[in-house]
């Protein structure tokens, strides 16, 4: 049977911001739709409201022609409109079982028949009894899947799904989606990312700034005119200068290693590798395979041994943050409201806050709030935080901005070498590019960074040198004109490579 | 000496009847936190429970009405930090410490006309096979009915948490009340109905204490069980079955010091007095070291606020 989904002038309103403004959408069964837009553009909005979890201010859902009442998620449940949330809604402690049979009112000997026939027609592969915490992101994702699946779903929604699977996991879960939509479920993907719409997609609708901006097929569009109606304008394409073949070392890491106490981080293994004046070393993988760990010891949040780390000729392996900022290290964590800035301080004291002993920010101990603001004026304007208001709180601005602010923030003093841990994550595109044009400076004076990031394009654009993390263990280092995304694939997913 | 073997009996049944309301607060209280909600008022909540219980008993003679009054005081006073936290969203531990005092204090003013007027007695089941097996016997039979439920309830417990749907569910929002809710599921009111539950238990634990372990009202007569069983919860990682162990060393000991102080061994008194609360605290964390399992039994959302905004 064929199944019709149609929005029909969709309007939510948040204070001060438009989340959806009329919107009107129509979708037909045996298509895969793509809903593209940057982040928020009002794709995640409208998808909620599609299953129950935000009500629209106005607006209807039509469903066969049936106009459905989505009070709560269990409406569209109730109405076979299936679910995958980019944030998995998975109860981490409790069993695969468990989390599958949560919601159903079948018995648990017929359910767990039904889960083994799904798994065993798509292909899955997931231990039942074991707790959802020591699944990868790839499993978590099926485990949502199945979920839906159980329910024999008309109307399956797929909310960013790729940002946490590896290149591999991706082409499993397109071939997964296809098989979908040939036995008639109708398929919604939102995503930001232009290549996955081209190669997954029949149709895409295109959101701005909380408006649909364009419908039409993907075989009269291209990477090109996708973007620009995305993003509204065209962009300027950054393009890295071939690298300064510096033989100046500048880090030196040898045998570090680190045992975590704590059985959910990831232990550091036999970490070698150094980064020359002017470089870029980019470090690739999926996230939870130790990437946090190896930046906070970098940064010093862990404290490792001293001749571990040389950098500049010291030994700094067993120094703290502040004290390595002395030398000239400068840090942009993953997590910027809650590691990179204190959310409910002002910009200006955030500024502050890292500065201490290179600046004269304070003098016998009282602030000199004067030079603070100062400070954090220029920060903003040279940077581009798109704010004049250093009262601000931190928690206020955007990601893009608080993003450029703590790049302002760590490169104003001009250290010699930034370690950034996905600088770009969940940025739009504009943003993205700002920073990548940031990072492609720091390079051309002469100066080094060490990226780590789970976006295998961005590491591709900026890094001179590739290396792959993978459960703690970093792959040889590569050139990163000899590497391409799918070699990069197969070290990230634990492969071998020649 | 000869020691008669029915004394030894006699001396693990008076452990066994000290446990009994720890196990019942405990696991009351365990069945709270498993839904993500940290209530420190368990000690206010058996206090309510003992002095409603023993009120009620003298007033209407009645020991059903008594004792099920005692659970719905449990209930009732348990719903007053339900709406605080649940429904305006008040900071759980402030709340729960407000509950104790708050219950302390309403106890002792309702206690003072009951001050000094004797218990009633409580009936026992079994009584006729008190003599039949040697060392047994005095474990087994002769108690009264709670104290027969209080020794099945962990082991309820477990399974209600393990087997049963509702379990599954009260796990589910302990883990995550963000998913919860996403699936449908109301966590306002699992988190209402474990929140009284675990009132209803500290009720029950309160009367027994005043109706049937020492059937008399004292002020301030929980003196700190309360704050064990909260303990007894923490440190038994969440698990009913060691709440049981817990609950029997903490009894033990207690009832074993107070025999070592009447025999008069030349130990400092104020060590002995420790002695039950150090021990129960070692062996709970020693047999719950392993992190893992901690991880997968704590409840991940426990004392963390949650409201549902569209």
């Amino acid at each position: 049977m064929n199944t019709n989904l149609k929005i029909s002038n969709v309007t939510k309103i948040y204070p001060g911001c438009i989340a959806n403004d009329n919107v009107s959408l129509e979708f037909n069964s045996g298509k895969i739709y793509a809903l593209l837009g940057e982040n928020g553009a009002g794709k995640s909005t409208l998808v909620k409201i599609l299953s129950g979890v935000i009500i629209p201010d106005e607006g209807s859902i039509y469903l066969n022609k049936n106009n459905l009442k989505l009070n709560s998620p269990l409406d569209a449940k109730k109405n076979d409109i299936g679910m995958v949330f980019q944030h998995f809604n998975l109860f981490e402690t409790l069993s695969v079982f468990e989390n599958l049979i949560i919601d159903s009112d079948e018995q648990r000997e017929s359910l767990r028949e039904k889960i083994e026939e799904i798994m065993r027609k798509y292909n899955f592969s997931i231990d039942l009894d074991i707790p959802v915490l020591n699944l990868s992101a790839g499993q978590k994702q099926k485990v949502e899947i199945i979920r839906c699946l159980i329910r024999n779903p008309k109307v399956l929604i797929m909310d960013e799904p790729t940002s946490v699977l590896t290149e591999q996991e991706t082409s499993e879960l397109f071939l997964s989606l296809k098989k979908f939509s040939e036995e008639g479920i109708l398929i919604i993907y939102i995503t930001h990312k232009l290549k996955e719409v081209m190669q997954l997609c029949d149709e895409v609708a295109v959101m701005r700034r909380g408006k649909l901006v364009s419908v039409s097929q993907i075989k009269n569009e291209n990477l090109e005119s996708l973007a620009t109606k995305m993003v509204g304008q065209n962009l300027k394409t950054i393009k890295k200068k071939k690298a300064s073949t510096s033989s100046d070392q500048l880090i030196n890491i040898t045998n570090l290693n680190f045992i975590s106490e704590d059985p959910f981080e990831t232990n550091l293994s036999d970490i070698n590798f150094s980064v020359n004046r002017g470089e870029c070393l980019g470090i690739a993988g999926i996230s939870g395979n130790g990437q946090s760990e190896l930046f906070q010891v970098l940064s010093g949040e862990i404290l490792s041994d001293k001749n571990s780390i040389e950098f500049n000729k010291n030994y700094i392996g067993d120094l703290n943050p502040q004290e390595r900022r002395e030398y000239m290290v400068a840090f942009s964590p993953e997590d910027r409201l809650e590691q990179a800035a204190v959310p409910q301080m002002k910009i200006f004291e955030n500024v502050a806050l890292n500065n201490f002993k290179s600046s004269n920010f304070f003098n016998n101990g009282l602030i000199n709030e004067k030079k603070i603001r100062e400070h954090s004026k220029k920060i903003i304007s040279d940077f581009n935080v798109n704010t004049d208001n250093i009262d601000l709180k931190s928690q206020f601005l955007s990601g893009g901005n608080l993003q450029k602010l703590i790049m302002g923030r760590e490169l104003i003093t001009s250290p010699d070498l930034l370690i950034c841990f996905n600088p770009t994550w969940g940025l739009d595109v504009g943003a993205i590019n700002y920073i990548h044009e940031t990072l492609v400076n720091i390079n051309e004076q002469n100066k080094s960074i060490i990226l780590i990031s789970t976006d295998t394009d961005e590491l591709l654009k900026l890094s001179d040198k590739i290396s792959v993390i993978h459960k703690g263990k970093l792959s040889k280092i590569m050139n990163s004109d000899e590497v391409t995304s799918e070699k990069l694939g197969i070290l990230m997913g634990g492969g071998e490579i020649d | 000496m000869i020691i008669d073997i029915n004394f030894i009996g006699l001396i693990i049944a008076s452990i066994m009847a000290s446990a009994v309301p720890l196990i019942l607060a405990s696991c009351g209280e365990l069945i709270t936190e498993r839904s993500g909600v940290l209530n420190l008022g368990v000690e206010g909540m058996m206090i309510i429970g003992a002095i409603s219980g023993f009120a009620l008993m003298t007033v209407t003679g009645s020991l059903i009405i008594a004792v099920l009054g005692a659970m719905i005081a449990g209930v009732l006073i348990s719903t007053i930090f339900a709406f605080l936290t649940q429904t305006l969203i008040t900071n759980h531990v402030a709340t729960g410490l407000a509950l104790t005092i708050f219950g302390i204090g309403i106890s002792a003013m309702i206690g003072k006309n009951f001050v000094g007027i004797p218990g009633k007695e409580f009936p026992v089941l079994f009584e006729g096979l008190k003599d039949t097996i040697p060392l047994l016997s005095p474990i087994l039979f002769g108690h009264s009915i709670v104290f027969y439920f209080a020794f099945a309830l962990p082991f309820i417990t477990s399974y209600f948490l393990k087997k049963t749907k509702i379990g599954l569910i009260v796990r589910a929002v302990g883990d995550s009340p963000e998913s919860a809710s996403n699936q449908g599921i109301n966590v306002k009111f699992v988190r209402y109905a474990c929140i009284l539950y675990g009132g209803a238990m500290c009720g029950l634990a309160g009367a027994y204490l005043s109706m049937i372990y020492t059937p008399q009202w004292i002020e301030n007569m929980t003196g700190g069980r309360g704050w064990i069983a909260l303990a007894l919860v923490v440190f038994s990682t969440w698990n009913p079955i060691k709440i049981l162990i817990g609950a029997m060393i903490f009894g033990g000991l207690t009832i074993i010091q107070f025999h070592m102080q009447a025999i008069g061994v030349r130990i400092p008194v104020q060590f002995l007095t420790a002695l039950p609360y150090i021990v129960t605290i070692i062996v709970l964390v020693v047999i719950s070291r392993d992190s893992r399992k901690i991880r997968l039994s704590t409840p991940s959302s426990l004392g963390k606020s949650f409201h549902k905004d569209n």
